[in-house]
């Protein structure tokens, strides 16, 4: 029985994937149609993996937008999880700045980058802002809420013991919050792929982003295919190496994996 | 027994919590005097206030009347002994870590205070469990582990609020056997609380029944028994009769 539910678990994504490309196979069989075939997308992008386009390979491009976006995150981690437990921890730090915050958190992180391109260019400081605006955001949040819905029992636990207030923050709130932080981590590293992205679409000579645009003006459906794709995969994998991190860093939260 | 000194008095504790549907009414005129180095027992039904109390009591929570009066003055956090209900051990500190806390925040220097933290582990029996974190521990090693903290304080005052009242019957037997074992070897002023007759009966030099809505003390027994105590000895049982027959709540 349990062998035969592990099965079922194997097959199900595979078959999932494969409705997927099946459908999209009929689509791209069709008359006169835009859609790029799967074949043609592989093509595509094997070519590109080793031919440069704007003097780079498909990797090098990935590797330019991996930078900003890593640059960028390193920032917002730091400051993202300063700025949450300010606001969580202190109350007064929180009733003096989170109005500036919450007036900002609404505007969609692209809606800067006009403003940003003005300011500084069509170099890496634009795009690295802009990253660090979209991931910012759900880091601060994230934080914050996670200080704030701790059981106060725990915290009163602390006091009982003898932690006075900056104590209880790093004995008790901080830790109590990871998962929290953690979730807001994965969060803004979704968010800031997409800016990253989004700026490049607008203003750059490299990285995945401005790939999709050259296959626009070229007319190269397998081309923005391929550069969608990897865009996704990408994404995933740092997902994934996020929720690995997770279950080092809280392993109170999560099952030990043999 | 010998004449008794006073060590904590709580005078005409009341405490009235506002909600959204209005006052309830927890605690009135609650006065219980604890003496030094005995083994006190609060005992009372479900839901009738006996966290709140012990709250209060640890300075956790104000009364909305009444004072709690120390003789030694009134302890600095930290300076009690807390045994919790729902064991907020934390659940990101091994079983050493969560044990030297209080000594930890103080500033003791770790060699001393892993010493003094390992004493108390294997007095619990958790012996070799040092670096278990508590998803990896049992229910009852868990509150042992709450046990060990408290006493890790040094403090001369314990508080527990029901530290049994999730175990099995098997383990409860041999914790209540072992608190008190710890206790005669070192006596402290203790404070117990429990809803449970026969634990009550078993462990306390002194039970204080509390019941009525709002909860108030409504009677104060002495088990003139030996230690330890036979559960299934006449004068235990004359004693469990008579505090039940004085319980509005089925214990
Ligand atoms: N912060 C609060 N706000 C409102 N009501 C509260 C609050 N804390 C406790 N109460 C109420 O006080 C009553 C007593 O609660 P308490 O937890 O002290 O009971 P208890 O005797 O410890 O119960 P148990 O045996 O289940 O541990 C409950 O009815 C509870 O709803
Ligand atoms: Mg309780």
């Amino acid at each position: 029985m349990k062998k035969f539910s592990n099965l079922i678990y194997a097959v199900l994504p595979v078959l999932g994937v494969g409705a997927l490309i099946g459908v999209w196979t009929i689509l791209s069989l069709q008359e006169g149609t835009l859609i790029p075939t799967p074949v043609e997308t592989w093509e595509r992008f094997l070519v590109i993996m080793t031919d440069p386009i704007s003097k780079a390979t498909l990797p090098v491009h990935v590797l330019v937008s991996l930078k900003r976006v890593l640059s960028a995150f390193g920032f917002a981690i730091v400051l993202g999880i300063i700025t949450g437990v300010l606001f969580g921890w202190y109350p007064r730090v929180k009733a003096l700045l989170s109005p500036i915050f919450e007036l900002l958190r609404p505007i969609p992180p692209i809606a800067w980058i006009p403003l940003l391109i003005l300011m500084f260019g069509i170099g890496e400081v634009p795009k690295i802002l802009l990253v660090f605006i979209g991931a910012f955001i759900p880091i601060v949040m994230n934080t914050q809420s996670g200080i704030e819905s701790i059981d106060p029992m725990l915290i009163k636990a602390g006091q009982s013991f003898g932690c006075n207030h900056r104590q209880l923050l790093f004995h008790v709130a901080l830790p109590a919050s990871t998962p929290a932080i953690l979730a807001g981590i994965k969060m803004a590293l979704s968010s800031g792929w997409m800016c990253v992205v989004a700026a490049e679409m607008i203003a750059a000579k490299q990285g995945v982003g401005f790939l999709i645009v050259r296959g626009q003006e070229a007319g190269d459906t397998a081309l923005i295919v391929s550069c969608m794709l990897v865009i996704g995969v990408v994404s995933f994998l740092l997902s994934a190496i996020l929720t690995k991190l997770e279950g080092v860093l809280c392993p109170w939260q999560f099952k030990k994996t043999k | 027994m010998a004449v008794q000194k006073n060590k904590i008095s709580m005078k005409n504790i009341s405490k009235t919590f506002t909600t959204r549907t209005g006052d309830v009414s927890v605690l009135k005129d609650v006065s219980i005097n604890v003496f030094e180095n005995e083994f006190l027992v609060i005992l009372g039904p479900g839901q009738c206030g006996k966290t709140v109390l012990m709250n209060i009591l640890a300075g956790l929570e104000q009364p909305t009347g009444g004072e709690v009066v120390f003789a030694d003055g009134t302890p600095k956090m930290g300076d009690l002994g807390i045994v919790f209900q729902k064991y907020y051990i934390y659940p990101w500190k091994n079983v050493m870590q969560n044990v030297e806390l209080s000594q930890e925040v103080k500033g003791v220097d770790k060699k001393t205070r892993r010493e003094s933290a390992q004493k108390y582990i294997d007095l619990v029996g958790l012996s070799g469990f040092e670096k278990s974190i508590p998803r990896e521990l049992s229910g009852g090693m868990k509150q042992r582990v709450g046990i060990a903290r408290a006493y890790a304080t040094e403090s001369d005052i314990m508080i527990m609020d029901e530290p049994f009242g999730a175990l099995d019957a098997q383990t409860r037997y041999q914790m209540q056997e072992e608190i008190l074992k710890i206790w005669e070897k070192k006596k402290r002023t203790v404070i117990f609380v429990t809803s449970n007759l026969e634990e009550a009966i078993y462990l306390g030099d002194r039970i204080i029944l509390l019941g009525g809505s709002p909860t108030s003390v409504k009677a104060e027994y002495i088990p003139d028994m030996p230690r330890p105590r036979n559960y299934t000895s006449k004068e235990f049982l004359d004693l469990r009769n008579e505090i039940a027959d004085n319980t509005d709540l089925a214990l």
